[in-house]
């Protein structure tokens, strides 16, 4: 998958949970400041990426991720090679 | 209908919990349940194995695990795959009465939120002084900080629960305040007041005062997750507190009290009776996919009856799916 495959992915996500059109999702959009994102939001946003994507986030890892370029660049990294 | 069961999760477990699942499966012939849970001590418990399934798994999730990073991990625990088993669609309805936030954890991270719920709310039911109707709280504890729009959805929640699980036609809700006049508050609790008002639909009678809710002024009691926590102990801590000083100087005020309170006897077991909430089944996690059921840790094969019953009305009255109906409509107007 490249980069702009995980990156659409992810933006649907985002679109679908936090009301946000895919078209202003940019790699710099931050979680808790630009999505106003709390905790639970955070996990269950992990929860799908992992679900999406196959990859495990481990939780020390999962609090690194605070911008939608973090979790395409983390994807990417620890996708499953197929 | 079926019903996956944490067959580990509490003091009592498994015992409690499998005894209260056969009497369950006994009055309700529509009724079939998935015990997750060790094999080994569950089986002898169970006679007779109609209508039960038994998954084995030696993973538990215990009262101390952190809530969040035991459901992830521990995938394979009794309380994790229960849930899973209702996210799969192989069951109906969750049950446990282990660890409450990793049951919450389970509810919202595993089954998930009903699509235009921002956030559940814990519900329990809780005594009436005059009546033996009760009331709900919710938030009773699922989230500890809330927003406006959080209190206006806990209201409409509570309400289809109230209706059809409780049979109340037009439940009366109230704002849990710390006043009755209608600009108590800070700005969350202002805002909620506004919301639940603007509500045509909504039986709103107003603020609400924690000293006076056990006399049932309302149906359905909204508040922040933080109060409904603080309150939902403080009621628990006091009633125990007052029935340890009674029993206390019952017995050391001399022979003549002591006669008393033998005479009186009967009077303390319907007092004990009244705060015996178990009777109300346990609390509901409103808000997620299906009907999640907590009770408590320390309960006795009776009080995880009463949930079971609780959960059978829930299925059969479709109140998950009311509030499912509700929201989405909401979100596409």
């Amino acid at each position: 998958m490249t980069e702009q495959e995980i990156f659409d992915k992810v933006a649907a996500i985002l679109e679908d949970r936090f009301d946000i059109d895919k078209s202003k999702v940019t790699n710099d959009l931050n979680f808790k400041n630009d999505l106003e994102a709390d905790s639970i939001d955070i996990v269950e946003f992990v929860i799908e990426l992992e679900d999406t994507f196959g990859a495990e986030i481990p939780d020390e890892e999962a609090e690194k991720i605070k911008t939608v370029g973090d979790a395409v660049s983390y994807i990417q990294e620890h996708m499953p090679k197929k | 209908m079926k019903i996956a069961i944490d067959a580990m999760g509490g003091d009592n477990a498994p015992e409690a919990i499998v005894k209260g699942v056969l009497a369950a499966r006994d009055a309700f012939s529509d009724m079939e349940f998935i015990l997750y849970g060790d094999q080994a001590q569950i089986k002898p418990l169970v006679s007779n194995i109609e209508r039960i399934e038994i998954q084995h798994t030696d993973e538990v999730i215990a009262g101390d695990d952190e809530p969040v990073r035991s459901v992830r991990r521990k995938k394979q625990a009794s309380m994790v795959l229960a849930a899973q088993a209702v996210k799969d669609h192989h069951a109906d309805a969750f049950f446990s009465c282990g660890n409450t936030g990793a049951v919450l954890a389970c509810g919202i991270f595993v089954i998930g939120r009903i699509k235009g719920i921002e956030r559940p709310g814990l519900m329990p039911t809780l005594p009436t002084v005059a009546t033996d109707d009760g009331f709900n709280l919710i938030d009773a504890g699922a989230n500890a900080s809330s927003k406006p729009n959080h209190l206006y959805q806990y209201a409409k929640m509570g309400i289809y629960y109230a209706q059809d699980v409780r049979k109340i036609k037009q439940p009366r809700v109230g704002l849990l305040n710390n006043g009755t006049e209608y600009d108590k508050g800070d700005d969350l609790h202002k805002e909620a007041y506004q919301l639940l008002k603007d509500d045509p639909d909504i039986n709103f009678i107003g603020n609400v005062e924690a000293t006076n809710i056990l006399e049932g002024p309302a149906d359905v009691v909204v508040s922040d997750g933080f109060t409904g926590n603080a309150v939902l102990k403080t009621i628990e801590g006091t009633a125990g507190a007052l029935m340890k000083v009674i029993k206390h100087s019952l017995l050391n005020s001399g022979m003549l009290s002591k006669l008393g309170a033998a005479m009186s006897k009967s009077a303390f077991a319907a007092v004990k009776d009244k705060f015996d909430t178990s009777k109300y089944g346990g609390a509901v996690l409103l808000g997620v996919a299906a009907p999640v059921v907590k009770s408590h840790g320390a309960s006795d094969d009776r009080a995880v009856y009463y949930a079971l019953t609780q959960i059978h009305d829930m299925v059969n009255k479709q109140t998950v799916q009311h509030v499912i109906d509700y929201f989405s409509k909401e979100k596409n107007s």
